[in-house]
């Protein structure tokens, strides 16, 4: 129980300085602002009261009082103000505020940055943190928040990278994510009719339409990673030192290491975007398994070097 | 203002005014420790001279039975317990001619100064925490700003951010993931000027102890990044949080280095050519050219030449040679390099491989 003793009395020194400001608020006022219920809220007035100065006289002892409806504390001084934000408090919350403020084009940056400013001040010291979440795409960062917000379908022109080919589909936004140093919206893909993530810097265009999304949320996956499944092909890539760092940025079911070269287990549904990505790593990638894949490389190399050897 | 009955008085016969069902307290004990801390908080917070344990033991309410060895474990434990949750317990000699030690807490350093915010820099700041899922380790500290703007009567108005915010309701529609192995300790130590240790393992090479003045924490790209002074090069390095194995621990104590000139971006991002960006050009089909004139400086131009009329020539910065190959590489057929005549010949010579001939 030592943690509900810990949090019970935390919460108290955060109750009191405001029940001090605000004599005869209401107990319903007090609860809703605090998050308990009455019975929480009586308890820790009623420890409350035995508690006071040394001697624990009359006069030393805080005074604590729900009456009919309404909440009173008094001689209690000593907690006319909150606790100090803890290291840990400050540090989070300067990092949520600078974090969020380095979104583009976000209509509460001002806040944050002056929100931001003011938690410097109380930390007492420069914070060295520097945080940059622009990047290809945050163009769109606007009209997406504009159709999450007023929940309305999104119409994208998108280039997918399964099949790298553009298409025109309407999206319902569930969420905007910005991870792995990109910019994603997920949502429901009336295309595909199933739940889909999609890359920011891959959207040519997008437009809200006077049409609102009907769907619920779903608890999609995070982050928006493929999720391997029965009947995706398995592929083989042997990687050389160039190419070490390929393993942190794909979802990999196993890697070993062979001496000089790295060799890369992965699960796709699509063999287009590996062929792609093998061909962009050349020679730093080799196509261990499936020929498949090889011959698909080996394809679009030849044709691209067509158009070089026509001129 | 005439108060009524107070509380405690009728709490020993277990009814509570107002309260639906009987205070009945589910542990003596649980209540006694919430009574004392409270008790040695306060005792603590209005002697003007440090305390001896002998004194707390004798005056503090809640102290008084145990024997010593008890006594001892119980206010290291306590002691302990409120200086996690923040409450700044400091000990020192009582005074220039008695080195026994003291206990004291400085009003001054227990209470929060005057933040002030307003109500939509605090709305602002509980959308900051949802979005970044750090409600959790500092939700806590908005109730405290919440609290402190209400004391100025900005008034955050009901039903914002509440003390237990409400989870799994949903998911927030703006999400930032920004969690990384160690980067809340290290700015920590980055405030409070601690040296760190910690194994790091470059891309590549052997894993290696090193022991940094953390200067700034850095996130582009989706990579979080300590820019340090190291210790073993005497120069400004930045280390990748991803690469350190393990836990990072400090080194040293805190204020052991002066404050850091400025840090930033900068420090993380290799440098560029002094001569200025290489501009490389390229010809590209209609259905990646929008994607491509997002990277090029300015706009697109037909390409000249029969066989090319569907395409649309557009000057892209290189920046780094080898990363534009893999750039160009990746949009296959429907993008040719036109030049330089060096980077061209690099694509070729890519494309060669892997097409399975010899290098022309």
């Amino acid at each position: 129980m030592a943690t509900g003793t810990l949090d019970r009395l935390e919460r108290i020194l955060l109750v009191v300085p405001w029940l001090l400001d605000h004599p005869g608020a209401t107990v319903d006022e007090v609860t809703q602002r605090f998050g308990l219920d009455r019975d929480e809220l009586a308890a820790d007035l009623d420890v409350l009261g035995y508690c006071g100065l040394p001697g624990y006289g009359g006069g030393d002892l805080v005074e604590t009082a729900i009456v009919g409806d309404r909440v009173t504390v008094r001689l209690a001084d000593f907690f006319r103000r909150p606790l100090r934000l803890s290291l840990r408090e400050g540090v989070t919350l300067l990092l949520a505020a600078r974090a969020l403020a380095a979104v583009p084009g976000l209509a509460e940056s001002e806040d944050l940055e002056r929100a931001a400013k003011k938690l410097a001040g109380v930390l007492g010291v420069p914070a060295g943190l520097a945080i940059e979440l622009s990047g290809p795409g945050d163009e769109h960062l606007g009209v997406v928040r504009e159709a999450l917000d007023r929940r309305l379908v999104l119409r994208l022109r998108y280039r997918s990278r399964s099949k790298s080919q553009t298409t025109e589909r309407d999206v319902e936004p569930w969420a905007l994510v910005g991870a792995q140093g990109s910019w994603y919206l997920q949502g429901w893909c009336r295309l595909a009719g199933a739940p889909r993530d999609f890359r920011l810097d891959r959207v040519e265009g997008a437009v809200i339409r006077d049409e609102p999304a009907e769907l619920q949320p779903a608890q999609a996956p995070w982050p928006p990673a493929y999720e391997p499944e029965e009947g995706h092909t398995e592929v083989v890539l042997d990687l050389d030192r160039s190419a070490a760092w390929l393993p942190d940025r794909l979802v990999v079911d196993a890697l070993e290491e062979r001496g000089a070269t790295r060799r890369l287990r992965l699960r796709t549904s699509s063999l287009e975007w590996v062929a792609r990505l093998v061909l962009s790593l050349t020679p730093h990638v080799v196509v261990v398994a499936p020929a498949a894949l090889a011959e698909r490389v080996t394809e679009l190399a030849s044709d691209t070097l067509r158009r070089y050897e026509a001129v | 203002m005439r108060l009524a009955v107070p509380i405690r008085t009728l709490a020993r016969t277990g009814r509570l005014p107002g309260s639906a069902r009987p205070a009945a307290v589910p542990c003596a004990v649980v209540v006694d420790r919430l009574e004392r801390l409270l008790n040695l908080v306060i005792a603590l917070r209005e002697t003007r001279r440090p305390l001896p344990a002998s004194e707390i033991r004798e005056r503090v309410a809640g102290y008084g039975q145990p024997e010593g060895e008890a006594f001892r474990r119980m206010f290291e434990r306590d002691k302990a317990d409120l200086r996690a949750l923040g409450v700044p317990v400091q000990s020192g000699p009582l005074d220039r001619w008695d080195d026994r030690l003291g206990y004291r807490i400085d009003p001054e350093a227990y209470d929060l100064p005057p933040v002030r915010l307003e109500p939509g820099e605090l709305a602002a700041l509980a959308l900051a925490l949802s979005a970044t899922g750090l409600a959790d380790r500092a939700g806590a500290g908005l109730a405290k700003l919440e609290v402190d703007a209400a004391l100025y009567g900005d008034e955050p108005g009901r039903g914002g951010a509440s003390w237990r915010a409400p989870r799994g309701e949903g998911r927030a529609a703006l999400e930032l993931e920004l969690d990384a192995p160690n980067h809340l300790e290290l700015m920590e130590a980055q405030l409070t000027r601690t040296p760190v240790r910690f194994t790091y393992r470059p891309l590549g090479r052997e894993a290696a102890e090193r022991i940094a003045d953390p200067h700034a924490l850095v996130h582009r790209r989706g990579f979080w990044y300590l820019v340090a002074h190291d210790h073993a090069r005497d120069a400004r390095r930045a280390f990748r949080l991803d690469r350190i194995v393990g836990a990072v621990r400090a080194a040293g104590p805190s204020e052991s280095f002066p404050p850091a000139p400025d840090a930033g971006l900068d420090d993380v991002v290799p440098s560029l050519p002094a001569e200025g960006p290489v501009l490389a050009e390229v010809a590209v089909t209609p259905a990646i050219a929008w994607q491509v004139a997002r990277r090029a400086s300015g706009g697109g131009a037909p390409v000249a030449g029969p066989q090319d009329e569907s395409r649309t020539a557009f000057r892209v910065p290189v920046g780094d040679p080898e990363r534009f190959v893999q750039w160009a590489l990746e949009y296959g057929p429907d993008l040719e390099v036109l030049g330089p005549a060096d980077l061209r010949t690099r694509v070729v010579a890519a494309l060669g491989a892997a097409a399975g001939q010899e290098r022309p």
